[in-house]
């Protein structure tokens, strides 16, 4: 089976897709990051090196997507992410739905 | 009063979209318990064989269940150790911001010194890791006042310094990559300690009022004999007179204000016209050439004047 891939497109589908999956983690973090803070058991410097470096990250992440040109790519596939992560949440929800596209697929 | 309309039972309801932020969060809040037993096979044969048992959550969930604690305090420490190792921090000192920064070091000429500008809860201070040294420190209780200053470096680029007067009445001036974000960092540290600062310059002319500057020719002593050659040349109180040409590294002439005795003009071949600005000082006289001469002799003058009038003054007490 010949397989031809276009270069560019590769590298940018593969780039895309690594800063998509850092950026989810970089919000995890963040998210997490939040928690601790509202903890209340860091320390104020601990809480001001977390802050900066947090945001340096996030200064960095634009600055790669700005470079590469790859923000309108990024934002598309994650949207495509969350239509995946939405579906099957609303099936998990809704077991009648699921049972209802299995069906459709048998037949 | 009319019947009410019965409402509908109530619902459960979703917000319309789950996005995969969402669905991290809940499992990182709630914590994840992974029991997963997986055989990679081809053609029936077992070839890779993975056994995993995993919990995973946010740290805050791992504490809640009373696990990781120990782990969590000591890489925590760990840091605080790391840092200080080669940063010279005191016993249970805490650092409130960092960034890069540079020191003046005024004298035979003017140079900036770089390092990292450190503000702790006790000290604000510039650090050098390599070569190792502390190029300028202060505890936050001998620090009177700090401002922003405005500058017209050599190089020509403007830049936010900041001047630090201490309560001896000694000055330095440090420059920092954020001075915005330090000054009121600074002040914040000094009032927590109950010693706010005081928001005005000592004044007397000890700031830094630039007087004149603009290119000018210096005919530069050489061992064939002296040359013209364009620079720059600024004129202010508190460093006296510089100039300096784009393609040398240091100034070639830096005079204090103390340097410098008189001012005259000479008649002679020059860039500038057929006058010639001279500098005395205690050694060789400096040669200037420019358009605007006499502007120039006068702000030289009137530099000598304000500073004989300052000593008439401290003399009078």
């Amino acid at each position: 089976m010949a397989l031809s891939v276009d270069e560019n497109s590769l590298k940018h589908g593969v780039l895309s897709l690594v800063v998509t999956l850092v950026e989810v983690i970089q919000e995890a973090l963040e998210t997490q990051a939040l928690r601790r803070m509202e903890g209340g058991e860091l320390t104020e410097a601990e809480l001001n090196r977390l802050g900066e470096a947090l945001l340096e990250l996030d200064e960095a992440m634009e600055q790669i997507k700005a470079d590469h040109g790859i923000t309108a790519s990024v934002e598309d596939l994650r949207r495509g992410l969350d239509d995946v992560v939405d579906d099957v949440v609303d099936k998990l929800i809704n077991p009648a739905r699921w049972a209802e596209e299995a069906g459709e697929e048998r037949s | 009063m009319p019947d009410a309309v019965p409402l509908p039972p109530l619902e459960p309801t979703r917000d319309p979209r789950v996005t995969l932020p969402d669905l991290l969060e809940v499992l990182l809040n709630r914590g994840v318990i992974l029991h997963l037993d997986l055989i990679i096979a081809v053609a029936d044969i077992p070839l890779i064989g993975v056994s995993l048992r995993a919990a995973i959550a946010g740290i805050e969930t791992m504490l809640e269940y009373g696990m990781m604690r120990q782990w969590d305090e000591q890489t925590r420490a760990w840091v605080q150790r790391s840092i200080s190792r080669s940063v010279p921090f005191a016993d249970g000192e805490e650092l409130v911001a960092r960034m890069a920064g540079g020191h003046e070091r005024t004298g035979l000429y003017t140079a900036w010194r770089p390092g990292t500008l450190y503000l702790t809860d006790r000290r604000l201070f510039l650090f050098r890791r390599e070569p190792r040294e502390m190029l300028w420190e202060a505890p936050l209780e001998r620090i009177r006042t700090i401002q922003g200053e405005p500058d017209r470096s050599v190089g020509g680029e403007k830049r936010l310094r900041l001047r630090v007067v201490l309560d001896d009445g000694s000055e330095a001036r440090l420059s920092a990559a954020e001075p915005e974000r330090m000054l009121p960092l600074v002040r914040e540290q000094a009032e927590r300690l109950g010693r706010p600062l005081s928001t005005s310059l000592p004044g007397r002319g000890t700031g830094l009022e630039i007087l004149r500057e603009g290119h000018v020719w210096y005919h530069e002593p050489r061992a064939a004999g002296p040359v013209w050659r364009g620079g720059e040349a600024k004129l202010d109180r508190r460093n006296g007179l510089t100039w300096k040409s784009p393609l040398d590294a240091r100034a070639a002439v830096a005079l204090g204000p103390d340097e410098i005795r008189g001012v005259r003009l000479e008649t002679g071949r020059s860039p500038g016209g057929s006058r010639v600005l001279v500098v005395e000082t205690r050694g060789d006289p400096v040669r200037l050439a420019v358009d605007d001469v006499l502007a120039w002799g006068q702000a030289i003058v009137d530099l000598l004047e304000s500073r004989a009038a300052a000593e008439r003054y401290d003399g009078g007490g």
